[in-house]
């Protein structure tokens, strides 16, 4: 090519015909191609585009439709916009790692922070697991992660810290090893970092068929705001009223707090 | 002769030339090298007062030896730019080294700068040469051309090069105002022929999150 400017065995330069179409440029950027069609992005998350291009947040009237059939939790709808034109878009996140996943008529559950992009075509709505948000259809989505992404069949225990999301539905619960909740020394010892903890006593489990994805270091991604859900008894994080005299208090209490040595005594 | 080692380290083979460099990002040496410090960038008083003037301050040092010197800033990804007569411009934080006989200075970027949250000047390199220039993650390199106008978020903005004419876009609206807007307030757009350098990442600019 005998065009001005770069050098030849210098960097590659990219132009509207040599960008990929939906695809990786390098491992941190990646290209959208827009005809006429849209594409949901989470906002701040463009850093260039090729051609004519707007950007609506979640609320345009115009947009009611669409949001309707593929974006269900309009309680966060202000961390999302709606990509629409035609042209070349190029999307980073904070100079993560990020990769395009297909889903082909499944559903994939995935950490607020990780999600960057999806086409209309799949529906996005929040999961019960709080902080997380789940993709149902068939479509394009891209993700970011802090390192590359591994996929792991369950059953498999992993680092809370490590993972991503899952997909096609494996049962995520909690797992905690038994020595570090057995007696009341276990429960100092937790409560006061003294002894020997090896900082892996909790972690995720997951059983049934499935994927799960985890990101290749401990380092989180920062949280995107989900939304909150409707305060009714029974709904996770609803803050609804209690079912039982076990759930006392709204906030998370790790095992080994105070709370639980008391009730082990009966108190 | 500027060669990328790795992708976050630069080595400079030199045979009695030099090169200049941001203060303090030598990591290793060997042969035998001088460092100088260059107050005000090494554009004389002139430039010295201009810099301050404009808040485009570098420290730069002249390295000047036989031998090879390596230089990396804080993990940074390094890229290299060569020039042939025409002009890069690149913020003053962002440029890590430039051959000794390229020339530099600053200039007025109008409402861009603003919007970058880095004030109203930037850094050019002018001349025949080679420079690098940091980022944070690897940049990529577009091309703009007459029938390719290119538009760029403010903040993954890095460095130009070329005869490129840019302007501020504002798609500021009353939604904007209502906490409803489409989250790319500003953009800068660059309409005529060179290179735009941008970065997978973005810097907080004020317009960051309307």
């Amino acid at each position: 090519m005998s065009t001005p400017y770069g050098t030849p065995g210098g960097p590659a330069v990219f132009d509207p015909a040599t960008l990929p179409s939906d695809d990786n440029v390098n491992a941190y950027t990646f290209c959208v191609e827009l005809k006429g069609s849209q594409w949901f992005l989470q906002k701040g998350k463009m850093i260039a585009y090729y051609g004519s291009m707007e950007f609506n947040g979640i609320g345009h009237g115009r947009l009611d439709r669409l949001v309707r059939t593929s974006f269900h939790s309009p309680l966060h709808a202000s961390d999302w916009v709606v990509a629409e034109g035609s042209g070349k878009m190029l999307l980073a996140d904070r100079a993560f790692d990020v990769n395009s996943y297909d889903l082909e008529d499944g559903n994939l559950t995935i950490r607020s922070g990780n999600l960057l992009a999806f086409q209309p075509s799949l529906a996005l709505k929040q999961s019960i697991v709080p902080g997380f948000l789940t993709l149902i259809g068939t479509g394009k989505f891209v993700a970011a992660s802090n390192g590359p992404v591994v996929f792991m069949e369950p059953p498999i225990r992993v680092d809370p810290q490590a993972l991503v999301g899952w997909a096609d539905c494996p049962s995520p619960c909690h797992h905690y090893d038994h020595g570090y909740m057995t007696g009341v020394m276990g429960g100092l010892r937790a409560l006061t970092g003294l002894g020997g903890a090896s900082g892996e006593e909790h972690q995720f489990e997951f059983v049934g068929a499935g994927t799960v994805l985890l990101q290749s270091t401990e380092a989180l991604m920062a949280e995107q705001a989900t939304g909150a859900v409707p305060q009714q008894a029974g709904v996770p994080g609803g803050g609804g009223p209690h079912t039982g005299p076990s759930q006392q208090g709204g906030a998370p209490r790790l095992p080994g707090q105070l709370g639980d040595l008391q009730r082990r005594f009966g108190l | 002769m500027f060669r990328l080692q790795g992708s976050k380290v630069l080595a400079v083979d030199m045979t009695g030339d030099a090169v200049k460099a941001k203060n303090g990002s030598m990591v290793a040496y060997d042969g035998q090298m001088d460092f100088k410090k260059m107050s005000g960038g090494g554009e004389g008083i002139r430039g010295m007062v201009t810099r301050r003037l404009t808040g485009e301050q570098m420290t730069v040092m002249e390295v000047k030896g036989h031998g090879t010197c390596w230089f990396a800033d804080r993990a940074s990804e390094i890229n290299l730019v060569s020039l042939q007569g025409d002009k890069l411009y690149v913020e003053s934080s962002n440029l890590l080294a430039t051959d000794a006989g390229l020339r530099t200075g600053t200039s007025f970027t109008g409402l861009r700068g603003a919007s970058q949250g880095n004030g109203l000047f930037t850094t050019t390199v002018e001349g025949h040469g080679q420079a690098a220039i940091v980022s944070d993650g690897p940049a990529v390199v577009l091309r703009v051309s007459s029938q390719y106008p290119l538009t760029v978020d403010p903040g993954a903005y890095v460095a130009h090069q070329g005869n490129l004419r840019q302007s501020l876009q504002s798609g500021v609206t009353f939604r904007t105002l209502m906490g409803e807007g489409g989250g790319e307030a500003f953009q800068i757009r660059f309409e005529g022929d060179g290179l735009v350098y941008v970065q997978p990442s973005e810097r907080n600019t004020i317009a960051g999150d309307v």
